[in-house]
Protein backbone atom coordinates (compact mmCIF):
# COMPACT_ATOMS: atom_id res chain seq x y z
CA UNK A 1 0.00 0.00 0.00
CA UNK A 2 2.56 2.42 0.93
CA UNK A 3 4.67 1.34 -2.14
CA UNK A 4 1.41 2.63 -3.77
CA UNK A 5 0.71 5.49 -2.32
CA UNK A 6 4.59 6.65 -2.46
CA UNK A 7 4.19 5.89 -6.64
CA UNK A 8 1.01 7.59 -7.07
CA UNK A 9 2.50 10.74 -4.90
CA UNK A 10 5.26 10.73 -7.73
CA UNK A 11 3.40 10.33 -10.50
CA UNK A 12 1.00 13.09 -9.40
CA UNK A 13 3.59 15.21 -8.35
CA UNK A 14 4.93 15.20 -12.38
CA UNK A 15 1.81 15.75 -13.66
CA UNK A 16 1.39 18.54 -11.06
CA UNK A 17 4.77 20.46 -12.58
CA UNK A 18 3.33 19.87 -16.06
CA UNK A 19 0.17 21.52 -15.14
CA UNK A 20 1.66 23.92 -13.32
CA UNK A 21 3.91 25.44 -16.04
CA UNK A 22 0.69 25.30 -18.26
CA UNK A 23 -0.99 27.71 -15.36
CA UNK A 24 2.01 29.62 -15.27
CA UNK A 25 1.87 30.22 -19.08
CA UNK A 26 -1.96 30.85 -18.50
CA UNK A 27 -1.45 33.30 -15.46
CA UNK A 28 1.65 35.36 -17.23
CA UNK A 29 -0.63 35.61 -20.38
CA UNK A 30 -3.79 37.00 -18.76
CA UNK A 31 -1.52 39.30 -16.43
CA UNK A 32 0.28 40.62 -18.79
CA UNK A 33 -1.72 40.44 -22.24
CA UNK A 34 -5.23 40.17 -20.44
CA UNK A 35 -6.22 37.22 -22.40
CA UNK A 36 -6.54 33.95 -21.51
CA UNK A 37 -4.81 31.85 -24.31
CA UNK A 38 -6.78 28.57 -24.24
CA UNK A 39 -4.50 27.28 -27.00
CA UNK A 40 -1.29 26.73 -24.69
CA UNK A 41 -1.93 23.22 -24.77
CA UNK A 42 -1.21 22.98 -27.84
CA UNK A 43 1.85 24.86 -28.09
CA UNK A 44 2.52 21.71 -25.69
CA UNK A 45 1.69 19.40 -28.15
CA UNK A 46 3.40 21.17 -31.18
CA UNK A 47 6.37 20.89 -28.52
CA UNK A 48 6.05 17.12 -28.12
CA UNK A 49 5.87 16.52 -31.40
CA UNK A 50 8.88 18.24 -32.53
CA UNK A 51 10.82 16.70 -29.74
CA UNK A 52 9.49 13.04 -30.87
CA UNK A 53 10.59 14.37 -34.31
CA UNK A 54 13.82 15.19 -34.01
CA UNK A 55 14.76 12.53 -31.39
CA UNK A 56 13.23 9.77 -32.85
CA UNK A 57 12.95 10.12 -36.85
CA UNK A 58 16.01 13.13 -37.66
CA UNK A 59 17.76 10.74 -34.48
CA UNK A 60 19.46 13.73 -32.38
CA UNK A 61 20.16 12.71 -28.74
CA UNK A 62 17.17 14.04 -26.57
CA UNK A 63 19.03 16.51 -24.89
CA UNK A 64 20.70 18.20 -28.06
CA UNK A 65 16.75 17.98 -29.70
CA UNK A 66 14.80 19.47 -26.80
CA UNK A 67 16.35 23.10 -27.25
CA UNK A 68 15.07 22.71 -30.94
CA UNK A 69 11.37 21.50 -29.93
CA UNK A 70 11.11 24.28 -27.48
CA UNK A 71 12.21 27.25 -30.08
CA UNK A 72 9.54 25.45 -32.65
CA UNK A 73 7.32 25.71 -30.24
CA UNK A 74 7.98 29.11 -29.30
CA UNK A 75 8.19 30.74 -32.90
CA UNK A 76 4.69 29.27 -33.55
CA UNK A 77 3.80 31.26 -30.65
CA UNK A 78 5.65 34.39 -32.07
CA UNK A 79 3.57 33.85 -35.23
CA UNK A 80 0.24 33.46 -33.64
CA UNK A 81 0.88 36.54 -31.22
CA UNK A 82 1.83 38.65 -34.66
CA UNK A 83 -0.71 37.46 -36.74
CA UNK A 84 -3.03 37.23 -34.35
CA UNK A 85 -3.44 37.53 -30.44
CA UNK A 86 -1.90 41.45 -31.25
CA UNK A 87 -5.23 42.50 -31.99
CA UNK A 88 -7.05 41.09 -29.33
CA UNK A 89 -5.27 42.33 -26.76
CA UNK A 90 -7.37 43.34 -23.16
CA UNK A 91 -10.52 42.10 -25.18
CA UNK A 92 -11.25 39.24 -22.97
CA UNK A 93 -14.00 36.90 -24.70
CA UNK A 94 -12.39 38.35 -28.21
CA UNK A 95 -8.85 36.47 -27.24
CA UNK A 96 -10.58 33.38 -26.06
CA UNK A 97 -12.32 32.86 -28.81
CA UNK A 98 -9.74 33.35 -31.40
CA UNK A 99 -7.78 31.22 -29.12
CA UNK A 100 -10.39 28.06 -29.49
CA UNK A 101 -10.43 28.94 -33.09
CA UNK A 102 -6.44 27.98 -33.38
CA UNK A 103 -6.96 24.89 -31.20
CA UNK A 104 -9.03 23.54 -34.06
CA UNK A 105 -6.37 24.41 -36.64
CA UNK A 106 -3.89 23.38 -34.89
CA UNK A 107 -5.60 20.07 -33.52
CA UNK A 108 -6.66 18.88 -37.05
CA UNK A 109 -3.60 20.54 -38.99
CA UNK A 110 -1.67 17.45 -36.15
CA UNK A 111 -4.22 15.08 -37.28
CA UNK A 112 -3.95 15.59 -41.15
CA UNK A 113 -0.09 15.49 -40.28
CA UNK A 114 0.40 12.58 -38.23
CA UNK A 115 -2.75 11.11 -37.81
CA UNK A 116 -4.90 9.65 -34.25
CA UNK A 117 -2.49 6.82 -33.75
CA UNK A 118 -0.58 7.77 -30.49
CA UNK A 119 3.07 8.43 -31.21
CA UNK A 120 5.72 6.39 -28.51
CA UNK A 121 9.05 7.96 -28.20
CA UNK A 122 12.02 5.02 -27.16
CA UNK A 123 12.89 5.52 -23.80
CA UNK A 124 15.78 8.28 -23.13
CA UNK A 125 16.60 7.26 -19.52
CA UNK A 126 15.57 3.95 -18.36
CA UNK A 127 16.06 2.40 -15.28
CA UNK A 128 15.22 3.36 -11.76
CA UNK A 129 16.78 4.59 -8.65
CA UNK A 130 15.70 2.64 -4.88
CA UNK A 131 14.95 5.21 -2.47
CA UNK A 132 14.20 3.58 1.06
CA UNK A 133 12.61 0.77 -0.85
CA UNK A 134 10.83 2.28 -3.48
CA UNK A 135 11.33 1.98 -6.93
CA UNK A 136 11.38 5.86 -8.97
CA UNK A 137 12.05 5.95 -12.57
CA UNK A 138 14.95 8.18 -13.45
CA UNK A 139 13.15 10.10 -16.42
CA UNK A 140 10.24 10.72 -14.15
CA UNK A 141 12.52 12.57 -11.12
CA UNK A 142 15.12 14.02 -13.88
CA UNK A 143 11.36 15.92 -15.51
CA UNK A 144 10.17 16.75 -12.27
CA UNK A 145 14.00 18.80 -10.94
CA UNK A 146 14.00 20.45 -15.11
CA UNK A 147 10.31 21.78 -14.37
CA UNK A 148 10.37 22.80 -10.98
CA UNK A 149 13.66 24.44 -11.77
CA UNK A 150 12.55 26.24 -14.94
CA UNK A 151 9.26 27.73 -12.70
CA UNK A 152 12.09 28.61 -9.95
CA UNK A 153 13.97 30.39 -12.42
CA UNK A 154 10.58 32.03 -13.77
CA UNK A 155 9.84 33.28 -10.44
CA UNK A 156 13.55 34.57 -9.64
CA UNK A 157 13.40 36.62 -12.56
CA UNK A 158 10.48 38.25 -12.14
CA UNK A 159 10.89 38.93 -9.00
CA UNK A 160 15.11 40.17 -9.53
CA UNK A 161 15.44 41.55 -12.87
CA UNK A 162 14.37 44.83 -14.12
CA UNK A 163 12.47 42.82 -16.89
CA UNK A 164 10.25 41.37 -13.89
CA UNK A 165 9.53 44.65 -11.99
CA UNK A 166 8.85 46.10 -16.00
CA UNK A 167 6.00 42.70 -16.32
CA UNK A 168 5.12 43.97 -12.26
CA UNK A 169 4.71 47.43 -12.99
CA UNK A 170 2.55 46.95 -16.20
CA UNK A 171 0.34 44.50 -14.49
CA UNK A 172 -0.59 47.10 -11.88
CA UNK A 173 -0.99 50.50 -14.13
CA UNK A 174 -0.06 49.59 -17.86
CA UNK A 175 -0.23 53.63 -18.57
CA UNK A 176 1.84 54.16 -15.61
CA UNK A 177 4.62 51.65 -16.77
CA UNK A 178 4.48 53.14 -20.80
CA UNK A 179 5.00 56.62 -19.27
CA UNK A 180 8.12 55.15 -17.53
CA UNK A 181 9.60 53.80 -20.60
CA UNK A 182 8.60 50.04 -20.46
CA UNK A 183 7.81 49.20 -24.05
CA UNK A 184 4.27 47.51 -23.40
CA UNK A 185 4.17 45.84 -26.74
CA UNK A 186 7.04 44.17 -26.71
CA UNK A 187 6.80 43.14 -22.94
CA UNK A 188 3.28 41.76 -24.09
CA UNK A 189 4.61 39.56 -27.17
CA UNK A 190 7.15 38.57 -25.13
CA UNK A 191 5.25 37.49 -22.10
CA UNK A 192 2.81 36.03 -25.19
CA UNK A 193 5.93 34.09 -26.63
CA UNK A 194 7.64 33.11 -23.34
CA UNK A 195 4.62 31.12 -22.37
CA UNK A 196 4.17 28.91 -25.22
CA UNK A 197 7.58 28.05 -25.36
CA UNK A 198 7.11 27.48 -21.54
CA UNK A 199 4.40 25.08 -22.45
CA UNK A 200 6.72 23.37 -25.54
CA UNK A 201 8.76 22.64 -22.93
CA UNK A 202 5.99 21.34 -20.96
CA UNK A 203 5.47 18.94 -24.03
CA UNK A 204 8.66 17.83 -25.01
CA UNK A 205 9.40 16.73 -21.54
CA UNK A 206 5.93 15.05 -21.23
CA UNK A 207 7.02 13.00 -24.62
CA UNK A 208 9.75 11.36 -22.80
CA UNK A 209 7.07 9.62 -20.45
CA UNK A 210 4.01 9.24 -22.28
CA UNK A 211 2.65 8.60 -25.45
CA UNK A 212 1.39 11.13 -28.46
CA UNK A 213 -1.66 12.05 -29.54
CA UNK A 214 -3.01 15.10 -31.29
CA UNK A 215 -5.88 15.86 -28.60
CA UNK A 216 -3.39 15.83 -25.95
CA UNK A 217 -3.41 19.45 -25.66
CA UNK A 218 -6.86 20.18 -24.83
CA UNK A 219 -6.51 17.99 -21.52
CA UNK A 220 -3.68 19.68 -20.42
CA UNK A 221 -4.82 23.00 -21.19
CA UNK A 222 -7.53 22.70 -19.14
CA UNK A 223 -6.17 21.38 -16.61
CA UNK A 224 -3.26 24.37 -16.41
CA UNK A 225 -6.19 26.73 -16.48
CA UNK A 226 -7.70 25.17 -13.36
CA UNK A 227 -4.85 25.08 -11.65
CA UNK A 228 -4.37 28.94 -12.61
CA UNK A 229 -7.57 29.66 -10.80
CA UNK A 230 -7.22 27.17 -8.16
CA UNK A 231 -3.58 29.00 -7.00
CA UNK A 232 -5.12 32.49 -8.17
CA UNK A 233 -4.43 33.90 -11.51
CA UNK A 234 -1.96 36.44 -10.98
CA UNK A 235 0.03 34.25 -8.76
CA UNK A 236 3.29 32.42 -10.00
CA UNK A 237 4.05 30.38 -6.55
CA UNK A 238 -0.25 29.86 -7.11
CA UNK A 239 0.02 28.53 -10.41
CA UNK A 240 2.85 25.90 -9.10
CA UNK A 241 0.85 24.44 -6.15
CA UNK A 242 -2.41 24.58 -7.78
CA UNK A 243 -0.65 22.69 -10.55
CA UNK A 244 0.88 20.24 -7.87
CA UNK A 245 -2.25 20.12 -6.05
CA UNK A 246 -4.31 19.07 -8.89
CA UNK A 247 -1.93 16.42 -10.16
CA UNK A 248 -1.58 14.98 -6.60
CA UNK A 249 -5.41 15.10 -6.28
CA UNK A 250 -6.39 13.26 -8.97
CA UNK A 251 -3.09 10.41 -8.28
CA UNK A 252 -3.98 9.64 -5.26
CA UNK A 253 -7.70 9.44 -5.75
CA UNK A 254 -7.29 7.37 -8.95
CA UNK A 255 -6.72 4.50 -5.88
CA UNK A 256 -9.62 5.01 -3.81
CA UNK A 257 -12.18 6.18 -6.26
CA UNK A 258 -12.58 5.22 -9.96
CA UNK A 259 -10.48 6.67 -13.18
CA UNK A 260 -13.66 8.06 -14.05
CA UNK A 261 -14.06 11.00 -11.47
CA UNK A 262 -10.19 11.92 -12.76
CA UNK A 263 -11.18 14.98 -14.60
CA UNK A 264 -13.50 15.71 -11.94
CA UNK A 265 -11.67 16.85 -9.23
CA UNK A 266 -10.34 19.89 -11.17
CA UNK A 267 -13.90 21.07 -11.98
CA UNK A 268 -15.25 20.65 -8.66
CA UNK A 269 -12.00 22.42 -7.60
CA UNK A 270 -12.60 25.42 -10.02
CA UNK A 271 -15.81 25.43 -8.50
CA UNK A 272 -15.51 25.70 -5.03
CA UNK A 273 -12.26 28.15 -5.50
CA UNK A 274 -14.28 30.74 -7.24
CA UNK A 275 -17.62 30.78 -5.08
CA UNK A 276 -15.36 30.82 -1.71
CA UNK A 277 -12.36 32.39 -2.42
CA UNK A 278 -12.37 33.99 -5.70
CA UNK A 279 -8.79 35.59 -5.68
CA UNK A 280 -7.50 31.55 -5.59
CA UNK A 281 -5.25 30.39 -2.65
CA UNK A 282 -2.26 32.61 -3.26
CA UNK A 283 -4.15 35.70 -4.80
CA UNK A 284 -6.26 38.35 -2.63
CA UNK A 285 -9.75 38.32 -2.07
CA UNK A 286 -11.33 40.13 -5.16
CA UNK B 1 -40.85 41.32 -42.03
CA UNK B 2 -37.73 40.26 -43.81
CA UNK B 3 -37.75 37.64 -41.52
CA UNK B 4 -41.52 36.45 -42.32
CA UNK B 5 -40.41 36.93 -46.50
CA UNK B 6 -37.51 34.48 -45.29
CA UNK B 7 -39.72 31.50 -43.72
CA UNK B 8 -42.29 31.73 -46.76
CA UNK B 9 -39.10 31.42 -49.22
CA UNK B 10 -37.88 28.29 -46.75
CA UNK B 11 -41.63 26.61 -46.43
CA UNK B 12 -41.37 26.75 -50.48
CA UNK B 13 -37.94 25.14 -50.80
CA UNK B 14 -39.50 21.45 -51.22
CA UNK B 15 -41.12 22.26 -53.93
CA UNK B 16 -38.29 22.97 -55.99
CA UNK B 17 -35.63 21.03 -54.25
CA UNK B 18 -36.08 17.33 -54.29
CA UNK B 19 -33.05 16.23 -53.22
CA UNK B 20 -33.09 14.62 -49.87
CA UNK B 21 -29.23 15.70 -49.70
CA UNK B 22 -29.84 19.00 -50.06
CA UNK B 23 -33.16 19.02 -47.58
CA UNK B 24 -30.87 17.26 -45.17
CA UNK B 25 -28.47 19.99 -44.86
CA UNK B 26 -31.93 22.94 -44.29
CA UNK B 27 -32.99 20.51 -41.49
CA UNK B 28 -29.54 20.25 -39.63
CA UNK B 29 -29.57 24.46 -40.06
CA UNK B 30 -32.44 24.79 -39.02
CA UNK B 31 -32.14 22.68 -36.09
CA UNK B 32 -28.88 23.89 -35.35
CA UNK B 33 -30.15 27.67 -35.67
CA UNK B 34 -32.67 27.11 -32.46
CA UNK B 35 -29.33 26.55 -30.55
CA UNK B 36 -27.52 29.51 -31.97
CA UNK B 37 -30.63 31.58 -31.53
CA UNK B 38 -30.99 30.59 -27.76
CA UNK B 39 -26.85 31.42 -27.47
CA UNK B 40 -27.49 34.76 -29.00
CA UNK B 41 -29.75 35.64 -26.31
CA UNK B 42 -26.95 35.05 -23.20
CA UNK B 43 -24.01 35.80 -25.22
CA UNK B 44 -25.24 38.65 -27.82
CA UNK B 45 -27.79 40.32 -25.97
CA UNK B 46 -26.78 39.59 -22.26
CA UNK B 47 -23.18 40.06 -22.90
CA UNK B 48 -22.29 36.85 -21.34
CA UNK B 49 -20.19 33.99 -22.52
CA UNK B 50 -21.97 30.87 -21.59
CA UNK B 51 -20.33 27.25 -21.97
CA UNK B 52 -23.03 25.54 -20.90
CA UNK B 53 -25.61 25.15 -24.17
CA UNK B 54 -23.92 21.71 -25.53
CA UNK B 55 -24.66 20.46 -21.88
CA UNK B 56 -28.21 21.64 -22.34
CA UNK B 57 -28.44 20.15 -25.77
CA UNK B 58 -27.09 16.50 -25.19
CA UNK B 59 -28.99 16.54 -21.84
CA UNK B 60 -32.10 17.23 -23.45
CA UNK B 61 -31.86 14.73 -26.04
CA UNK B 62 -30.95 12.08 -23.41
CA UNK B 63 -33.62 12.88 -21.46
CA UNK B 64 -36.72 12.81 -23.75
CA UNK B 65 -35.36 9.76 -24.92
CA UNK B 66 -35.32 8.38 -21.79
CA UNK B 67 -38.31 9.25 -19.95
CA UNK B 68 -40.17 7.94 -23.45
CA UNK B 69 -38.66 5.01 -22.78
CA UNK B 70 -39.66 4.65 -19.33
CA UNK B 71 -43.06 5.63 -19.32
CA UNK B 72 -44.43 4.90 -23.03
CA UNK B 73 -44.73 8.91 -23.54
CA UNK B 74 -44.66 10.06 -26.77
CA UNK B 75 -42.03 13.01 -28.03
CA UNK B 76 -44.01 15.60 -27.09
CA UNK B 77 -44.53 14.62 -23.08
CA UNK B 78 -40.93 13.60 -22.99
CA UNK B 79 -39.55 17.12 -23.87
CA UNK B 80 -41.20 18.49 -21.04
CA UNK B 81 -39.49 16.97 -18.34
CA UNK B 82 -36.29 17.43 -20.27
CA UNK B 83 -36.93 21.03 -20.71
CA UNK B 84 -37.94 21.05 -17.07
CA UNK B 85 -34.91 19.42 -15.69
CA UNK B 86 -32.61 21.75 -17.62
CA UNK B 87 -34.60 25.00 -16.49
CA UNK B 88 -33.97 23.34 -13.04
CA UNK B 89 -29.50 22.72 -13.87
CA UNK B 90 -30.03 26.38 -15.30
CA UNK B 91 -31.36 27.69 -12.26
CA UNK B 92 -28.88 25.95 -9.61
CA UNK B 93 -25.86 26.97 -12.20
CA UNK B 94 -27.05 30.77 -12.86
CA UNK B 95 -27.63 31.16 -9.44
CA UNK B 96 -24.04 29.78 -8.15
CA UNK B 97 -22.48 32.18 -11.22
CA UNK B 98 -24.35 35.24 -10.71
CA UNK B 99 -24.88 34.91 -6.90
CA UNK B 100 -20.98 35.25 -6.47
CA UNK B 101 -20.33 38.00 -9.53
CA UNK B 102 -18.55 35.17 -11.71
CA UNK B 103 -18.46 37.40 -14.71
CA UNK B 104 -16.23 37.53 -18.32
CA UNK B 105 -13.58 34.71 -18.14
CA UNK B 106 -14.90 33.37 -14.99
CA UNK B 107 -18.83 32.57 -15.91
CA UNK B 108 -17.07 31.07 -18.74
CA UNK B 109 -14.56 28.62 -17.15
CA UNK B 110 -17.93 27.79 -14.55
CA UNK B 111 -20.33 27.21 -16.85
CA UNK B 112 -17.59 25.23 -18.43
CA UNK B 113 -16.81 22.98 -15.84
CA UNK B 114 -20.33 22.47 -14.93
CA UNK B 115 -20.91 21.03 -18.92
CA UNK B 116 -18.23 19.11 -18.46
CA UNK B 117 -19.33 17.45 -15.03
CA UNK B 118 -22.53 16.50 -16.88
CA UNK B 119 -20.48 15.12 -19.94
CA UNK B 120 -18.26 12.66 -17.75
CA UNK B 121 -21.56 11.92 -15.48
CA UNK B 122 -23.12 10.61 -18.98
CA UNK B 123 -20.33 9.21 -20.02
CA UNK B 124 -19.67 7.04 -17.11
CA UNK B 125 -23.51 6.64 -16.16
CA UNK B 126 -23.94 3.69 -18.24
CA UNK B 127 -26.90 1.42 -17.06
CA UNK B 128 -28.67 3.98 -18.22
CA UNK B 129 -27.22 6.14 -21.03
CA UNK B 130 -24.65 3.11 -22.44
CA UNK B 131 -21.37 5.34 -22.45
CA UNK B 132 -19.47 6.12 -25.04
CA UNK B 133 -20.87 3.91 -27.13
CA UNK B 134 -24.51 5.73 -27.48
CA UNK B 135 -27.80 4.94 -28.18
CA UNK B 136 -30.24 4.25 -30.76
CA UNK B 137 -33.35 6.26 -30.79
CA UNK B 138 -35.95 4.72 -33.13
CA UNK B 139 -39.18 6.40 -31.87
CA UNK B 140 -40.56 9.28 -33.82
CA UNK B 141 -41.94 12.51 -33.19
CA UNK B 142 -45.83 12.28 -33.67
CA UNK B 143 -47.90 15.33 -34.23
CA UNK B 144 -51.83 14.87 -34.23
CA UNK B 145 -54.80 13.42 -32.21
CA UNK B 146 -56.53 10.23 -32.77
CA UNK B 147 -56.82 8.83 -36.22
CA UNK B 148 -55.17 12.31 -36.95
CA UNK B 149 -52.09 11.57 -35.86
CA UNK B 150 -48.90 10.63 -38.28
CA UNK B 151 -45.58 9.98 -36.98
CA UNK B 152 -42.42 12.34 -38.25
CA UNK B 153 -40.99 10.17 -40.99
CA UNK B 154 -38.72 10.70 -44.15
CA UNK B 155 -37.21 13.99 -45.10
CA UNK B 156 -39.73 16.51 -45.88
CA UNK B 157 -42.25 16.09 -43.10
CA UNK B 158 -38.91 16.53 -40.82
CA UNK B 159 -38.49 19.47 -43.17
CA UNK B 160 -41.39 21.53 -41.92
CA UNK B 161 -41.04 20.52 -38.40
CA UNK B 162 -37.93 22.35 -37.53
CA UNK B 163 -39.03 24.46 -40.11
CA UNK B 164 -41.80 25.25 -37.83
CA UNK B 165 -39.77 24.81 -34.93
CA UNK B 166 -37.25 27.11 -35.98
CA UNK B 167 -39.67 30.04 -36.68
CA UNK B 168 -41.52 29.54 -33.24
CA UNK B 169 -37.52 30.12 -31.95
CA UNK B 170 -36.75 33.31 -33.50
CA UNK B 171 -40.50 34.60 -33.05
CA UNK B 172 -39.92 33.73 -28.95
CA UNK B 173 -36.66 35.28 -29.09
CA UNK B 174 -37.82 38.08 -31.38
CA UNK B 175 -40.06 39.12 -28.43
CA UNK B 176 -38.40 38.55 -25.77
CA UNK B 177 -35.28 40.93 -26.71
CA UNK B 178 -37.79 43.53 -28.32
CA UNK B 179 -39.48 43.34 -24.70
CA UNK B 180 -38.41 44.96 -21.27
CA UNK B 181 -35.88 41.83 -20.65
CA UNK B 182 -34.00 42.80 -23.76
CA UNK B 183 -33.58 46.12 -22.92
CA UNK B 184 -32.67 45.43 -19.07
CA UNK B 185 -30.10 42.45 -20.63
CA UNK B 186 -29.12 44.92 -23.08
CA UNK B 187 -27.75 47.44 -20.75
CA UNK B 188 -26.14 44.90 -18.46
CA UNK B 189 -23.95 44.04 -21.02
CA UNK B 190 -22.96 47.52 -22.18
CA UNK B 191 -22.58 48.41 -18.20
CA UNK B 192 -23.00 45.95 -15.65
CA UNK B 193 -22.69 48.44 -12.54
CA UNK B 194 -24.71 51.25 -14.51
CA UNK B 195 -27.53 49.19 -15.22
CA UNK B 196 -27.73 47.94 -11.20
CA UNK B 197 -27.37 51.86 -10.56
CA UNK B 198 -30.60 52.57 -12.75
CA UNK B 199 -32.31 49.63 -10.97
CA UNK B 200 -32.10 46.73 -13.29
CA UNK B 201 -32.03 43.72 -11.03
CA UNK B 202 -29.17 42.12 -12.88
CA UNK B 203 -29.54 38.60 -11.27
CA UNK B 204 -32.99 38.64 -12.30
CA UNK B 205 -32.32 39.18 -16.07
CA UNK B 206 -29.05 37.49 -16.43
CA UNK B 207 -31.13 34.43 -14.62
CA UNK B 208 -33.90 34.59 -17.19
CA UNK B 209 -31.33 35.48 -20.27
CA UNK B 210 -29.34 31.88 -19.34
CA UNK B 211 -32.88 29.85 -18.58
CA UNK B 212 -34.26 30.72 -22.12
CA UNK B 213 -30.95 30.21 -23.98
CA UNK B 214 -30.58 26.82 -22.64
CA UNK B 215 -34.36 26.38 -23.41
CA UNK B 216 -33.59 26.74 -26.75
CA UNK B 217 -30.76 24.90 -26.81
CA UNK B 218 -32.62 21.90 -24.88
CA UNK B 219 -34.87 21.58 -28.11
CA UNK B 220 -32.85 21.84 -30.46
CA UNK B 221 -31.18 18.98 -29.00
CA UNK B 222 -33.97 16.97 -28.58
CA UNK B 223 -35.01 17.37 -32.21
CA UNK B 224 -31.01 16.86 -33.39
CA UNK B 225 -31.04 13.17 -31.03
CA UNK B 226 -34.30 12.20 -32.72
CA UNK B 227 -33.71 13.23 -36.64
CA UNK B 228 -30.10 11.53 -36.63
CA UNK B 229 -31.72 8.90 -34.33
CA UNK B 230 -28.78 8.20 -32.82
CA UNK B 231 -27.33 9.80 -29.38
CA UNK B 232 -23.87 9.73 -27.80
CA UNK B 233 -21.77 12.00 -25.38
CA UNK B 234 -20.25 14.06 -27.82
CA UNK B 235 -23.67 15.77 -28.01
CA UNK B 236 -22.15 17.60 -24.68
CA UNK B 237 -18.61 18.27 -26.39
CA UNK B 238 -16.73 21.41 -26.31
CA UNK B 239 -17.04 21.35 -29.40
CA UNK B 240 -20.46 21.38 -30.18
CA UNK B 241 -20.57 24.57 -27.86
CA UNK B 242 -17.95 26.08 -29.94
CA UNK B 243 -19.80 24.79 -33.20
CA UNK B 244 -22.50 26.96 -31.93
CA UNK B 245 -20.42 29.98 -30.91
CA UNK B 246 -19.07 30.43 -34.28
CA UNK B 247 -22.19 30.21 -35.86
CA UNK B 248 -23.68 33.29 -33.50
CA UNK B 249 -20.47 35.26 -34.49
CA UNK B 250 -20.23 34.82 -38.32
CA UNK B 251 -24.17 35.18 -38.68
CA UNK B 252 -23.86 38.61 -36.30
CA UNK B 253 -24.20 38.89 -32.44
CA UNK B 254 -27.17 40.51 -31.24
CA UNK B 255 -29.75 40.23 -33.90
CA UNK B 256 -31.45 37.19 -33.53
CA UNK B 257 -31.27 36.24 -36.98
CA UNK B 258 -27.34 36.43 -37.39
CA UNK B 259 -27.53 33.43 -35.84
CA UNK B 260 -29.87 31.33 -38.45
CA UNK B 261 -27.59 32.75 -41.57
CA UNK B 262 -24.50 31.69 -39.28
CA UNK B 263 -26.02 28.48 -38.82
CA UNK B 264 -26.51 27.89 -42.79
CA UNK B 265 -23.22 28.79 -43.35
CA UNK B 266 -21.73 26.86 -40.93
CA UNK B 267 -23.78 23.14 -42.05
CA UNK B 268 -23.69 24.30 -45.37
CA UNK B 269 -20.36 25.29 -46.54
CA UNK B 270 -18.32 21.76 -45.66
CA UNK B 271 -21.04 20.04 -48.36
CA UNK B 272 -20.46 22.64 -50.67
CA UNK B 273 -16.81 22.10 -50.98
CA UNK B 274 -15.37 18.28 -50.94
CA UNK B 275 -13.54 18.20 -47.38
CA UNK B 276 -13.04 15.70 -44.78
CA UNK B 277 -13.57 15.63 -41.31
CA UNK B 278 -10.53 17.51 -40.22
CA UNK B 279 -10.48 20.08 -43.41
CA UNK B 280 -13.94 20.54 -41.79
CA UNK B 281 -12.44 21.39 -38.20
CA UNK B 282 -10.02 23.57 -39.43
CA UNK B 283 -11.84 25.68 -41.51
CA UNK B 284 -14.14 26.16 -39.01
CA UNK B 285 -11.38 27.62 -36.90
CA UNK B 286 -10.58 29.64 -39.42
CA UNK B 287 -13.91 31.19 -39.83
CA UNK B 288 -14.15 32.02 -36.28
CA UNK B 289 -11.14 33.48 -36.03
CA UNK B 290 -11.93 35.51 -39.50
CA UNK B 291 -14.86 36.56 -37.97
CA UNK B 292 -13.72 37.79 -34.78
CA UNK B 293 -10.43 39.79 -36.45
CA UNK B 294 -11.79 40.72 -39.19
CA UNK B 295 -15.82 40.70 -39.20
CA UNK B 296 -16.91 41.56 -35.54
CA UNK B 297 -20.64 42.49 -36.30
CA UNK B 298 -21.11 39.01 -38.09
CA UNK B 299 -22.68 38.98 -41.88
CA UNK B 300 -26.40 39.67 -40.92
CA UNK B 301 -24.90 42.94 -38.43
CA UNK B 302 -22.85 43.91 -41.51
CA UNK B 303 -25.94 44.28 -43.57
CA UNK B 304 -27.69 46.23 -41.01
CA UNK B 305 -25.21 48.60 -40.62
CA UNK B 306 -24.72 48.78 -44.70
CA UNK B 307 -28.43 49.28 -44.72
CA UNK B 308 -28.51 51.98 -42.32
CA UNK B 309 -25.91 53.82 -44.14
CA UNK B 310 -27.80 53.64 -47.00
CA UNK B 311 -30.71 55.02 -46.05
Amino acid sequence: MTQLLIGQLLNGLIVGTLYGIIALGVTLTFGITGIVNFALGEFMMIGAYSAWYLADVVGLPYPVALLPAVAIAGLCGLAADQLLFRFTRDNLVNGLLVSIGLISIIESGALLSWTATPKEMDYVLSGTVRLAGIGLPKMRLVVFALLAAVIFLTYVGLMRTWLGRAAYAYAQNPEAARLMGVRTGLLQSGVFVYSTALAGLGGALYATLYSLEPFMGGLYVLKGVEAAILGGIGSLSGALVGGLILGVTESIGAIFLPTAFRDAYGLIFVVAILVLRPGGLFGEGR
Amino acid sequence: MIAALAAVALALVPLVVKADFVLTIFIFSFILGIAAVGFDIIFGIAGQLSMFHAASFGIAGYTTFLVMKAWALSFWLGLLPALALVVAMSVVIGSICFKFRLKAFYFAVVTLAFSELARLVVMNWTGLTNGTLGLMIMAKPVIGFGSLSRPIEGTLAWYYLTLVSLALAVVAARAVVRSWIGRACGAIRLNEDLAQTLGIDIFRYKMLAFAIANVLAALAGALFAFYTGYIDPSYLSIGQSLDIIAMVLIGGQGTVLGPVVGAFVLTGLPHLIEIGAEQRAMLIGAILIAAILLFPRGIVGSLIRLARRAV
